[in-house]
């Protein structure tokens, strides 16, 4: 395998840049470049890196297989941040033998050395990704295992039913204390819904890992530029555009809290012409049918449009009324010209996600693959009780398996003896 | 003086006589050696035949043209049917034998095949010659042959222990093999010890009956093999009945004189096959365990007392077995006994039983650490087979797990160490649903007539059946309009169809069998038993079967990626160290039977395959 090299702070600017190396040559390269060497592992030394067109003061540490985060060889320079000095570095090192990493490259060898399973590696890719204190957690949960744990606990309780039946059908003379269909249905059934609270947990997991996406709507000139300026205010997160359609879609962020508010199609609403004034109804259905909530914005009374989406209405302009109304549930008074309750109207935001009320254990799924190898685990399971009515056992048993192979897909783990000698372990069987 | 033969069997065991059979029918000179022909084809411990898994390998042996499913139809005193109730796929025939007609019937059949000798000598030697093998018998005879079959079975350094008494003999008292193990050591094979045990045997006259309950014969069971139409299945009864907490109280007051406790027997033993010391130690919270008094054969008034194997001192035997439900004065025939055999490491062998290291040597039944009549008798049809395409130069014949039991089998004990004696059960079998007792000469009767076994006989039986069910499957891809539907449908209390069915769709659902069908339309009037079935069968798992089939397909990628045998596992980088251990130790042949060695994980594979992948860029 070839040594491979990657800056491992982000690109810009900053004090430090770190760049990683990990390899059977990463000492080699690292020795022709940097003097002093450290004389032993784990050892973080102050030394001169001799790069082609100057050298520069930085600290070097190395590291020997298999104690490494990749398991292989590793080294790193901690060095002056900013493009030119990592930049140089990185030049330095391909020149004499090493391969820029892909991404998630340093991970999937840890993954294959045995230094992660699958969804610790996942973890620490949605640590990095993280924008929000929420979605942090969630990636330290992945990385402390708690998702691992929590879907071999689950799996666990699938190796004692399935060893029950495969009891049941390879002893049938034996009169074994086996639990009757009725019972394993019952058993399944609570599987079924330990795996269900864990995908509910995953919808407000996923969205407080990418960010709740919120659409503005309403009619020109009730303010909606405004109220997301209002929104967005000194903190402004990521501006990110989003190719691939012919008119111009924007989406803002904005951290509130440990949650990550994104507001979505924005350049939108700062249009003011009156030629896409007339598309408005068009980008308005697209708005919503990518949002989690809705901000409605109205003034005066007018009706608020209709559709099934969580809605919030946003009655613009206060500083307009004399005597403010009787606020409603779904509806608050804002000036977003004079910010007045826009806090409370992202706290409002907020609350209706719970997102307050959600736990650190609340927040075990949130990864796209891990959802989708829970929900087929739960499908398997729910026809293995469907199976346990209409069928024999032996079908039974075929579902239950792939609910068990399924949760496997998480942690990379597949099945083994183990069924058997839960068998053995539990029953007195023999001739 | 010297003996030539194509090849040799040494054991006339369950395993030796499928091999020898199958070799001679195929054509080879073929002798075949037993200690003492009174132990051809001998059932050392339970007089049965088949159960969960066994059954099923059974009728695959016979599906291929082996001997063991005949040979049991002519030797029954009972037949059953295991797991009725449970679904198809786990249903299991189970016989008792007249153990002594089991013998003499196979004997007979040995003796009188064409290119087969049967020859009573111990093999004391083996030596590699130029093109082949030198087998060197107790009273100085030498035999030479181009390919030998092993079935030693449990005789090899053989030793039997009843309390502190023990003796170097074989099961029942019939001479065990002392020098083979050193021949083979000498060869580069390293053996270790198993055990296995067996119940006393007690005088029928003596037994309280009216204590326990009567176990019969199912009524109309297909016999095991495929040849045979009808056969009685219910001659002799068995008993059931239970051991006492007094039963619980002699072991544990006698625990200090157990061989099992005390260290003097050195074989590990099968988790699934326990004393009855071991029982009562290991699941103490159980007042009673089961106990079968099995009939041994016709002629005898012998009863195998099934569940209470011990090793215990005979005088302790006597308080155990009297304080057995309905044996309060039993009479002891036979002591219980445990014994203790050398046999090998079958992952030094190929899918095709052959030795990695010796070409041309043949290893079968438990000298391969299985346990079992049934998975010996299928790896011996197998070695045999191969024995001959090997000195013929033809092709390796290889089961696989897809297509049988014995696949399963095989490819478990080559290659994964096991700790203790194989016993097959259809958990292992991740196929289940498609190796079935009903299907297995859908599934095998071709190959074994490429293979030369299947006789015209049972290839004329096979295509007249094929043809039934073909013609069958036809009828039933007609559609039926609602109307006609009505009546069968309100029968069988299923919700009435909207639009027109299949018949096919119709056997779908739950409540709707195939003779129902048969009597609302009056159709497949002279269908035979097992075509309908079948069809039943095929048509209600469809779904199920379906799901298999698909996972079938996944396996199957990873099987045909082969490992080129010159791969140098220490070159790779990547492999964890355990991983690299076991795939040296091993030699997988394919990337699937790589991810079965325990201790190679899927990444150790995905590794693997990208290193296998760039080595053919």
């Amino acid at each position: 395998m070839s040594t491979i090299i990657a800056l491992s702070t982000p690109v810009g600017r900053g004090a430090i840049a770190v760049v990683r190396m990990s390899g059977s040559d990463s000492k080699k390269i690292a020795k022709a470049i940097f003097e002093p060497f450290p004389d032993k592992p784990n050892f973080l030394k102050v030394g001169t890196l001799a790069l082609d067109s100057f050298s520069d003061r930085a600290m070097c540490v190395y590291f020997d297989a298999p104690r490494s985060y990749t398991g292989e060889d590793m080294v790193e320079f901690h060095c002056h941040g900013g493009v030119g000095v990592s930049g140089e570095v990185l030049k330095k090192c391909i020149a004499l033998g090493a391969v820029m990493a892909q991404n998630g490259e340093f991970s999937k060898r840890a993954f294959i050395n045995g230094k992660q399973n699958l969804s610790n590696a996942e973890g620490i890719i949605q640590l990095i990704d993280a924008e929000s204190g929420m979605a942090l957690r969630a990636g330290e949960n992945l990385l402390e295992n708690k998702l691992g744990k929590t879907t071999v606990n689950i799996q666990n309780k699938l190796t004692e039913i399935l060893a029950e039946c495969e009891a049941a059908l390879d002893y049938p003379e034996e009169d074994l204390e086996i639990s009757t269909l009725n019972e394993i249905k019952k058993k399944l059934t609570s599987t079924y819904n330990e795996l269900n609270s864990l995908l509910l947990s995953a919808e407000t997991g996923r969205l407080v890992s990418g960010g709740i996406n919120i659409a503005i709507v309403g009619k020109s000139n009730v303010g909606k530029s405004s109220l997301l300026n209002a929104l967005l205010g000194e903190n402004r997160a990521i501006v990110s555009a989003i190719a691939g359609t012919t008119r111009d879609t924007l989406r803002e962020s904005v951290i509130y809290k440990d949650v990550k508010f994104n507001f979505v199609d924005t350049a939108g609403l700062r249009a003011t012409d009156d030629e896409i004034e007339n598309l408005g109804i068009e980008r308005t259905r697209e708005s919503v049918k990518k949002a989690d909530i809705v901000l409605n914005v109205v003034d005066e009374d007018e009706k608020t449009i209709n559709n099934d989406k969580p809605l919030i209405i946003v009655r613009n302009k206060m500083d307009k009324l004399k005597v403010l109304p009787k606020e409603k549930e779904n509806e608050i008074f804002v000036s977003a010209l004079f910010g007045t309750n826009i806090d409370r109207l992202k706290q409002k935001i907020y609350d209706y996600f719970q997102v307050g009320a959600l736990s650190q254990d609340d927040l075990i799924l949130t990864n796209a693959r891990h959802i989708d190898c829970v929900e087929q685990a739960k499908r398997s399971i729910a026809q293995a009780i469907y199976a346990a009515d209409e069928t024999t056992l032996d079908c039974v048993t075929v579902d239950i398996s792939e609910a068990w192979q399924s949760l496997g897909l998480i942690t990379g783990t597949t099945a083994s003896e183990e069924i058997i000698d839960k068998i053995y372990e539990k029953f007195c069987l023999g001739k | 003086m010297i003996f030539n033969y194509d090849i040799i069997v040494i054991g006339a065991g369950h395993a030796g006589c499928e091999a020898a059979l199958a070799a001679a029918r195929l054509g080879a000179k073929t002798i075949m050696f037993a200690t003492n022909l009174d132990t051809v084809a001998f059932c050392a411990c339970n007089p049965s035949i088949g159960g969960t898994a066994k059954g099923q390998i059974v009728k695959e042996i016979d599906a291929l043209g082996g001997q063991m499913g005949i040979n049991t139809d002519k030797s029954l005193l009972q037949l059953r049917m295991l797991n009725r109730g449970k679904g198809p796929a786990v249903y299991s025939p189970r016989a008792q034998v007249d153990k002594y007609a089991y013998h003499a019937n196979m004997k007979a059949v040995v003796e009188n095949t064409a290119n087969l000798d049967l020859r009573q000598g111990e093999a004391t030697d083996i030596e590699i010659i130029d093109n082949g093998f030198r087998v060197t018998t107790g009273v100085g005879l030498s035999y030479d042959a181009k390919a030998v079959v092993i079935c030693s079975g449990v005789y090899l350094n053989a030793k039997i222990i009843v309390g502190k008494w023990s003796q170097k003999v074989g099961p029942n008292g019939f001479s065990a093999a002392t020098k083979l193990t050193d021949s083979l050591k000498k060869l580069g094979f390293t053996t270790r010890r198993f055990k296995t045990g067996t119940p006393a045997r007690i005088n029928g006259r003596s037994i309280d009956f009216d204590k326990m309950t009567r176990q019969q014969g199912e009524d109309e069971m297909p016999p095991f093999s495929y040849l045979h139409e009808n056969v009685p299945s219910k001659i002799r009864d068995c008993f059931l009945t239970y051991s006492t907490l007094a039963t619980k109280d002699i072991i544990l007051k006698n625990k200090n004189l157990a061989p099992l406790f005390t260290g003097d027997i050195e074989g590990v033993g099968p988790r699934y096959c326990p004393s009855i010391e071991d029982k009562v130690v290991r699941f103490s919270d159980k007042e009673k365990h089961q106990v079968f008094l099995e009939p041994e054969g016709e002629g005898t008034n012998e009863y195998y007392v099934q569940g209470v194997s011990s090793s215990m001192p005979a005088e302790v035997q006597y308080q155990i077995f009297r304080s057995i439900d309905g044996l309060e004065n039993c009479e002891i025939m036979r002591d219980a006994y445990a014994i203790e055999y050398d046999c090998i490491d079958a992952t030094t062998l190929f899918p095709t039983l052959m030795s990695k290291d010796v070409n041309g040597l043949f290893f079968a039944g438990q000298i391969n650490g299985t346990s079992g009549y049934e998975e010996a008798a299928g790896q011996g049809l197998v070695a045999g087979i191969n024995a001959y395409r090997f000195i013929n130069s033809l092709p390796p014949f290889i089961l696989t797990r897809e297509n049988s039991y014995i696949g399963v089998l095989i490819d478990d004990i080559t290659t994964k160490p096991t700790e203790e004696p194989y016993r097959m059960m259809t958990s292992r079998a991740e196929h289940r649903l498609i190796l079935r007792q009903d299907n297995a000469d859908i599934r095998l009767t071709e190959i074994g007539r490429e293979i030369g076994l299947v006789s015209d006989e049972r290839y004329m039986k096979f295509l007249a059946k094929e043809k039934e069910i073909n013609e069958i499957k036809k009828q039933m891809k007609v559609v039926y309009p609602p109307k006609k539907l009505q009546e069968l449908f309100s029968d069988k209390n299923e919700t009435q169809p909207k639009a027109g069915l299949t018949l096919a769709d119709c056997l779908k659902r739950t409540n709707i069998t195939i003779y129902d069908l048969q009597k609302h339309f009056g159709l497949f009037e002279n269908a035979s038993k097992q075509a309908l079935e079948q069809i039943e069968i095929d048509t209600k798992y469809s779904g199920y079967i379906e799901k298999q089939q698909v996972q079938i397909r996944q396996a199957n990628k990873l099987e045909t990626k082969i490992i080129p045998p010159d791969i140098d596992y220490d070159k790779i980088q990547g492999l964890r160290i355990e991983a690299r251990q076991k795939l040296k130790k091993i030699r997988p042949q394919n990337l699937g039977q790589a991810g079965r060695i325990s201790g190679v994980s899927p990444a150790d594979v995905q590794i693997l395959i990208v290193y296998l992948m760039n080595k053919n860029d």
